[in-house]
This record gives structure tokens, C-alpha cells and sequence, in this order.
């Protein structure tokens, strides 16, 4: 009952599944808990340093953290691998609120080395526990989850913020001293928060485990990690390492603007105001990303995507920056650096946790702790680097602030460039993860295997014991297609069946190349070829022949049956002008599936047009379907209007219509594409599934085919139109208190429209990536599902990310019901064909 | 031509008997058997050819179809206990480098079931 009213207060504010509202109440609580004492610590950590050391010394701490964090990440990756997560998560908090009680102390005792080491203590504070904040999400949540409720977990650490810059700016003026003690309290605070969410996690265990991370932190294949196999994790993964060089930019430029704002405010108040500006300014600038993130970070990705989203934190510094070369005063040092902590705390975050989705688990943990534990420092001592060369350098504050600004807008121009060449890397990577589970079967048969032949084989073998003449027919065709390899000689060569029989167990088990044993009886197949051919041209020979099959039409007996079908056959093997051909019509007629057989096939190779009528009729038969259809295809590229009036003929059997749009796949040109299209926008529902695959096979077997973007992007949103209608009446028609899960098993027309839908993505989006995406998102698991959801999300254009998200997405019923019925509505693409269809 | 449907876990057998001619089609097709299964969600099929002896280019053309319908679908269809004389026409015709084949039906349904 609480928990019901909990998820329905939390859905209100944040995407989440009945289920998660725990879990995600209490990882917010825990980032706020971690956050809270950190902008108690910060504010503390900036006004003792400024007063004991100057803004000139800046640097000095920030390499001096640079070079320890280096050591301490060695050691820490060390430990990690020897001690289970949770005992190494509260060891953690454990020893931060020692420390943290005992800096307390030494302030004010008033130790002289007290600011340094505070300030080295303080970024190991902040790395370590957001470090294992994030990861502790990542085992928790798979990647679409996360992307879901990034933006809550982010404002719970921005909220934090927010409450101890407050409590900082209000208390700094009154008891400055007794500051750590209060933070001292909150990391206390959150041992409970994060006992409570491995309580939590090993009841769900099976439900949210990951399979290669346990909670003892991953000691299985973790087992030997070390800072150099981190390093090496991300050294020899070019993703990774575009992910390590804007990370280092993220942090090199914040140092510049950190450096900038503390030169400005130094040179505006007076000591004794820094703990308490510090407090307020740090609480006022994260009250904004408190509001980003809560209320805009999922929209503003969902909206504009990883790409443009990661371009947005480095434009406005760019901005920023040069105003403040240009005027380096109060108003540009408190605009650039409240831009910088507005977004680095809410999109910034964010979206960098989004770049962790691609890869795998195992790489995801290596990986952030060389980057998010290590390099993020190291990038500040670099930035350091470069402060200390203007540090001895004699100029005016104005001046030095000045130039650092054109130093950081050239390295926000790198990084603006690296964004862009991430953003392009990481749909690679992701389409990486996915595997293609199958590829259309047809291409794979008709690459393997010569059909014609093999049809042709099993006639001659299945005519051996029913007709003599048809059996030398078939051999005969066999000769003239050159055919008749020595295997298929050996095979047939046997006198009796027991004789086959009883040899071919010894015959299965040698090799291919002695298959057989030899037989004496050779034929010299071009004399043969040559006799037949001259006797069939005969005048006489065709006379005989035509007075024979004038009286064998008129028959009706077994024996007559196997006549008509040696006749139809012979047919084929003659020249077009031969007199007999004429005899082929009346054989085309015969209702017989063994004369229609050899007849269709016969015309196929005369290739006479008024023969195609007939073989068109002749695919409303089961029986006669398959060589009908094969015949048709022989016929190709000059009979497509012909096949394309039938298709679109609503009074034609609708057996034979879909039957046509196979066969006009298996010709697969640009006229076949043209006239499916054509008749995918006359919106008949019961040959769609065939339009479409056939649409598909022509995609999967011509790629170079083009296809009308415009019509077949107004067929796909009718698809969804329909699905969404069908899917809202499912979910609704299940009864109440039941378990509500459109993703499994689905009615058969939901399941047809959901690959007329991807097929349709198919012709006009990348045709294999579509289909990772699809094949994963049906028998995929919970990971491969999200990435295939991923994939999609940077793969469709805005219109059509937006239509095909809320079908695919891991999200509550009810939540899809809401999305859909709100699309229905305000869907422009909607209106669009709504509005087309009016005008028809 | 009798085709008797069974089922073994989440595989489908149909029991061939007799021989897959077009003469001897009077109902329904094998591809369309297979079809009305796939329609239903079944995704494994196995034919069981103990009691085939031989079947003519339609046969093959069905079975092929079928193995298409079923593969696009991302399922999976293969043949148990065909006989020599067949399996050997298979072999020249390159069928067999298609069809998965086996010699008895727990080894077919073994291999659907590793999969």
C-alpha cells in the first residue's frame, strides 16, 4: 500500500516501474547524503586554502592532488578487487568520517599543513564516493534504466549540494569551526541509506543481478585488476579513449574557469567572507541544475539526443569564456563558473554516465576507475600545469585571467571535436554489442543451393520407376544444362533399388570424392545432344508427334495423365518455333498438378507473354503455386506491369495476389520495388505482410535498390497508428490486478505489426542496423534489448524516434498507454496522414 | 500423405508418412502446417521423416519453403531419421549443406535444445 502511494508520488516526477520506486528513493537519498557534506567540506576546503596560500598557489593544489590521486588510485584498485563492494563502500564512508572528524580537530588546533592536506583529502572525499556512487548504479540498473532516471538520481546529489551550501553560508559566519562535525554527521547518515540498498539488492537478487558482477565487486573476472590493466582497458579501445580525452577536457577547462572565478572573488571580498560567499555561491549555483536535472536533463537528451546534448556544456563556456576575455570582471567570473556548475553537475553528469552504455560491464568498471578516479584529477594537475607558466609570468590579475580565457577556448574547441567524434563512435559501439541473430533464410538458400537443379534431380529419380521417356527427359535436361555431374551419374547409375539400398551404407561414409563406384555405360553428352536435337526438329518427327498429342488431350486415363506430362515436358526442350509448341496452351489448361507442373515450366522457357495469364491463375492452386511462381519469375523484368495489374486487382484471388508480391521479390528490380510501393500506399490491410516482406527480401538482396523515402515513412506511421491502437485495446482488455506485460507473448497481429514495422525502418534507415535492433528487441536479452532500444534512439530521426520509442521501451504499461494516447493526439506525423488521407 | 503433429518441450514434430508428392497432397500442404505453427508462436520444428521413403521436387519445395518461413522468423527447422537413398540425393543436390539432418530425433531435439 505505501510502496503503491510511494510510486505514484515518484511517477509524478521521474520515469520509473512499479518496483523501482525503493531503489531509486534510496540511491537519491544516498547521493544526496555524499553530496551534502562534500559542499559543506568544498566551501571549507576553498576559504582555508585561499586564506592560508593565495589564488596565485591554486595551482599548487591542484597538482599536488593530481599526483596523489594517482598513487591512491593504484592502491584503491588494489583493495577493491580483495574486499566485497558493500564492506568496501562503508569502509569507505567509515574512514571519511574519521577523517573528516579529525580535520574538524586539527582546524582548530590550527595545524599549519592543515589547508594542502585538506584539500588533497577533500577530491579523494568526492572521487571515491561519486565513483562509487555511479558504479553501484550500474550494477543496479542496465543502461536503459539508467538513461531513465539519471536526471532523479543526479538532482538527489544536486539537492545535497544545495542543502550544505546552505547550511555552509548560514553557519559560516556563526560556528566556521564546527562545519566538519555537521558533515561529519551526514556521511554518518549514509552507512543505513547504503545498508539499506544492498538489503535491498540481494532480496531482488536474479531480478536486477547483473551476470558478471557480484556483489562481492565483481571478483570473478575482476580478479586481477590493477590500475595498469584499467589503463589498458581504455588504451586499446578507441572509444574509450575518445571517452578518456574529453574527460580530461572536462576537467582541464573547469580548472581554468575555477582558477578564473577564485582570482576574481579574491580581488572583490575581504577573507573573512570567502566561507560564507563560498557557501551561498555554491548553494545558489546548484539550485539551477537541481531544476535542470530533475525537470529537464531526460527531456533535453530525449529531445536532442547524445549528440547535441554533449555539445551544449562546451558552447556556453565557449560563450562564457569569451566574455570574460573580453571583460574580466565580477559578472562574467560568477556567469562562467555558475554555467560551469549548472551544467557540469546536471547535463554534464548525466550524459557522461550515458557514454558508459556501449560497453560491457566488465569494461565499464575498469574504465571508470582509470577515468572517473584518476584521470579527472590528472586532468586537473595538467590544467595546473598551465596555470604555474602564468603564475611567474608579471602581469595584472586582468591580464592573467585574460589570457587564461584564450587558453580554455582553445580547449573547448578540442573539445567540442572530440564530442563530435564520440557521439559518431559511440552508435558504433553499440551497434558492436549486437549480435544479428538471423538473417533472412531465402538469400542463404538461394546462395547454397541451385533450386532448379535439385527439383530437377528428385523428378528424375522420382520418374525412373513411373516413366521411362520422362526419365530420359530429365536426363536429357540435365545434359543440356551440363548438369549432370559424375556424383549425380553415379547416383543413378545403380540397376535396381536393392542394389542402391544395400550399397549405400558403405556409400554414406566415404568421402564425397569416391561417392560412388564407377559405371561402364558413359554417354558422350554433345552426340547425344546433337541426335536429339535433330530428330526433334524433324518435320516428320513433329508431325507424328502433333497427331499423337491431339489424341492424347482428348484422353483422360492414368496412362494418358503420364503421356501429357512426357509431352509438356519434351515441350520445353524444343526450339520456340516448333510446331508442337502450339499444344502447350491446351497442356496449361489441364487441372492435373503433375501436367500443370511440367507445362508451366515449359513456358517459362518459351517465354511466350499470353502464357502468363494462365500461370497467374494457376497460384490460387497449393499445388501448382510453387512451380507457377517459379515460372513467373523466369518471365523477370518484361511482365512486371502485368503482375502489378493483378496484385492491385482487389476482384483477383488474394491467395494468387500474395503469392505475386513474392514472385515480384524474387525478380527484385527497381520496377518490382516501385510497383509494391505503389501498392503499399492503397492501405490494403490483407496483403501488407506480403507487400512488406517482399519489400524486405528486394532490401536484404539489392541493396543499391532505392526506395521512396516520403511513402514508405507515411506507411510506417500507419503501422504504428495501428499498433498503437491494437496495443491500447490489449493492455486495456487485460483484467485488473493482473500482470500487465505487452512485451511477452503479443497476439499475433500486434507481433505482424511490429515487423511490418521494422521492415518498412528497414528499406530507408540502415537496413542491418534496424535489424540487430528488432531481432534483439524479440529474443534478446534484458541487456541486448536495451542497447537495441539505444541503437534505435540514435539511429531514426527525431519524427520516428519518437513514434517507435514508446513501443519498444522497457516502460510500465500504464506509462505506454499514457505515451501512446498522447501521440494519438499531438503526433504531427499523425496529423500529416490523417491529412493526406482526407485529400485522397 | 498423413502428417501427425506432436510436441516435445517447445519443438514441434510433425510425423511424416508415406512419400511428399504432389499426387499425394489432398488437404493441407506441409508448408502450410508448418506455417499455422509459426502463426501460433512455435519457432523449432522438426520433421520427422522415419516413414518418407522418398518424396519429388514438390516435396523439396516445401520443405525448403518451410525452412524459409521458419528461419525468417528466427526459428528453426531441421529433419530427423531421413533415409539413405534420400539423405544421398540430398547430399548431390547440396541440401544438405541447408538442412540440418540427424540420424534419430533425441539428437535433433538435443541440438534444439542447446541452442
Amino acid at each position: 500500500m505505501a510502496r503503491n502511494h510511494l510510486y505514484k508520488i515518484l511517477s509524478r516526477i521521474v520515469e520509473i516501474k512499479p518496483g523501482e520506486e525503493v531503489i531509486s528513493l534510496l540511491l537519491f537519498s544516498y547521493y544526496f547524503l555524499i553530496m551534502a557534506p562534500y559542499y559543506i567540506i568544498k566551501p571549507v576546503r576553498d576559504a582555508k586554502y585561499l586564506i592560508a596560500e593565495g589564488s596565485l598557489n591554486l595551482p599548487i593544489a591542484y597538482l599536488a592532488t593530481a599526483i596523489f590521486m594517482g598513487f591512491f588510485v593504484g592502491f584503491y584498485s588494489r583493495v577493491r578487487v580483495r574486499v566485497p563492494r558493500h564492506v568496501l563502500i562503508i569502509s569507505s564512508l567509515i574512514f571519511f568520517i574519521v577523517t573528516c572528524f579529525l580535520a574538524g580537530f586539527f582546524f582548530i588546533q590550527d595545524v599549519s599543513w592543515m589547508p594542502l592536506a585538506f584539500w588533497i583529502w577533500a577530491n579523494v572525499l568526492v572521487v571515491v564516493l561519486s565513483a562509487q556512487f555511479w558504479i553501484l548504479v550500474n550494477v543496479v540498473f542496465n543502461p536503459r534504466e539508467a538513461k531513465r532516471m539519471i536526471g532523479f538520481f543526479t538532482s538527489g546529489g544536486i539537492l545535497g549540494g544545495v542543502f550544505g551550501g546552505l547550511l555552509t553560508g548560514y553557519l559560516g559566519g556563526k560556528i566556521p569551526d564546527y562545519l566538519l562535525f555537521i558533515a561529519t554527521g551526514l556521511l554518518f547518515a549514509s552507512i543505513f541509506v547504503v545498508n539499506s540498498i544492498f538489503i535491498w539488492q540481494k532480496k531482488s537478487k536474479g531480478i536486477y543481478a547483473h551476470p558478471d558482477q557480484d556483489e562481492k565487486g565483481g571478483r570473478g573476472k575482476l580478479s586481477r585488476v590493477g590500475f595498469k590493466d584499467c589503463f589498458d582497458t581504455v588504451r586499446k579501445n578507441y572509444y574509450l579513449v575518445l571517452l578518456a580525452a574529453i574527460v580530461t577536457l572536462t576537467f582541464v577547462v573547469p580548472t581554468f574557469i575555477d582558477w578564473q572565478s577564485k582570482v576574481v572573488i579574491e580581488n572583490k571580498f575581504q577573507p573573512d567572507e570567502y566561507t560564507t560567499f563560498f557557501g551561498y555561491f555554491h548553494a545558489g549555483l546548484l539550485v539551477v541544475p537541481f531544476f535542470i536535472s530533475i525537470l529537464m536533463t531526460s527531456s533535453i537528451i530525449k529531445r536532442f539526443g547524445i549528440r547535441l546534448t554533449l555539445l551544449l556544456y562546451p558552447l556556453i563556456l565557449l560563450l562564457c569564456s569569451l566574455g570574460i576575455a573580453a571583460v574580466p570582471g565580477i559578472l562574467f567570473a560568477v556567469l562562467i563558473k555558475g554555467s560551469d556548475k549548472c551544467l557540469s553537475f546536471s547535463l554534464n553528469q548525466s550524459v557522461r554516465e550515458l557514454l558508459y552504455i556501449p560497453i560491457s560491464q566488465e569494461q565499464k568498471y575498469k574504465a571508470k576507475i582509470f577515468i572517473d578516479m584518476f584521470l579527472n584529477r590528472f586532468a586537473k594537475g595538467i590544467g595546473a600545469m598551465v596555470l604555474f607558466v602564468f603564475i611567474f609570468i608579471p602581469m595584472n590579475w586582468q591580464d592573467r585571467v585574460k589570457i587564461v580565457s584564450v587558453i580554455a577556448i582553445l580547449f573547448i574547441l578540442a573539445w567540442i571535436f572530440l564530442n563530435l567524434k564520440v557521439s559518431k563512435e559511440y552508435t558504433n559501439t553499440i551497434k558492436d554489442q549486437l549480435k544479428m541473430k538471423w538473417d533472412r533464410a531465402d538469400r542463404f538458400v538461394a546462395e547454397t543451393v541451385d533450386i532448379d537443379y535439385t527439383k530437377l534431380v528428385f523428378d528424375l529419380m522420382e520418374s525412373k520407376d513411373r516413366s521411362s521417356v520422362l526419365y530420359s527427359l530429365h536426363l536429357f535436361d540435365l545434359i543440356r544444362q551440363d548438369k549432370l555431374t559424375p556424383e549425380l551419374r553415379k547416383l543413378i547409375s545403380y540397376k535396381s533399388d536393392e542394389v542402391k539400398a544395400s550399397s549405400l551404407g558403405v556409400l554414406l561414409e566415404a568421402d564425397e570424392t569416391t561417392l560412388m563406384p564407377e559405371t561402364e555405360d558413359y554417354i558422350d553428352d554433345e552426340v547425344l545432344q546433337k541426335e536429339i536435337k535433330e530428330i526433334i526438329s524433324l518435320d516428320v518427327y513433329q508431325e507424328i508427334m502433333r497427331n499423337y498429342v491431339d489424341k492424347l488431350m482428348v484422353e483422360e486415363s492414368d496412362d494418358s495423365e503420364v503421356g501429357k506430362m512426357e509431352v509438356a515436358k519434351a515441350i520445353g526442350l524444343m526450339d520456340a518455333q516448333s510446331p508442337l509448341v502450339q499444344k502447350l496452351e491446351g497442356l496449361l489448361q489441364e487441372e492435373s498438378p503433375e501436367i500443370s507442373k511440367y507445362a508451366v515450366e515449359s513456358a517459362a522457357r518459351i517465354g511466350r507473354r499470353g502464357y502468363v495469364p494462365t500461370i497467374v491463375h494457376k497460384l490460387g492452386n497449393p499445388l501448382s503455386r510453387q512451380d507457377a511462381s517459379a515460372a513467373l519469375e523466369k518471365f523477370g523484368q518484361r511482365i512486371i506491369g502485368t503482375l502489378s495489374d493483378y496484385l492491385g486487382d482487389a476482384e483477383e484471388d488474394i491467395e494468387v495476389r500474395r503469392e505475386l508480391a513474392s514472385v515480384l521479390a524474387r525478380i527484385g528490380s527497381q520496377d518490382a520495388v516501385d510497383s509494391l510501393t505503389l501498392e503499399l500506399e492503397e492501405e490494403k490491410e490483407d496483403l501488407d505482410l506480403d507487400i512488406i516482406d517482399a519489400l524486405d527480401r528486394i532490401r536484404c538482396e539489392h541493396p543499391d535498390i532505392l526506395f521512396q523515402k516520403e511513402n514508405i515513412k507515411t506507411k510506417v506511421a500507419r503501422e504504428i497508428k495501428k499498433y498503437y491502437q491494437s496495443l491500447v485495446r490489449f493492455i486495456e482488455s487485460i483484467p485488473e490486478g493482473t500482470t500487465k506485460d505487452p512485451q511477452q507473448p503479443q497476439p499475433k497481429h500486434l507481433a505482424d505489426l511490429m515487423t511490418n514495422i521494422f521492415k518498412l525502418l528497414g528499406l530507408i534507415y540502415p537496413h542491418e542496423d534496424i535489424f540487430k535492433a528488432y531481432q534483439n528487441l524479440r529474443t534478446g536479452t534484458v541487456d541486448s534489448m536495451a542497447y537495441a532500444v539505444e541503437l534505435l534512439d540514435n539511429t531514426l530521426e527525431k519524427e520516428m524516434r519518437d513514434l517507435i520509442l514508446p513501443i519498444v521501451e522497457d516502460i510500465s504499461p500504464d506509462q505506454k498507454v499514457r505515451r501512446i494516447r498522447n501521440l494519438l493526439r499531438v503526433s504531427p506525423v499523425f496529423k500529416k496522414i490523417h491529412g493526406k488521407a482526407k485529400s485522397l | 500423405m498423413v502428417i501427425n503433429t506432436r510436441e516435445k518441450g517447445d519443438v514441434v514434430i510433425f510425423d511424416i508418412e508415406g512419400e511428399i508428392r504432389r499426387s499425394d497432397i489432398s488437404d493441407l500442404t506441409l508448408h502450410q502446417l508448418v506455417k499455422d505453427q509459426l502463426d501460433v508462436g512455435k519457432r523449432n520444428i522438426l520433421l520427422n521423416f522415419q516413414d518418407v521413403e522418398f518424396i519429388d521436387s514438390f516435396g523439396v519445395g516445401e520443405i525448403l519453403a518451410s525452412y524459409i518461413s521458419t528461419h525468417n522468423l528466427g526459428g528453426k527447422l531441421k529433419i530427423a531419421k531421413i533415409s539413405k537413398k534420400l539423405y544421398l540425393v540430398f547430399q548431390v543436390t547440396m541440401l544438405t549443406k541447408v538442412l540440418e539432418i540427424f540420424d534419430q530425433e533425441e539428437n535433433a531435439l538435443d541440438s534444439f535444445f542447446k541452442e
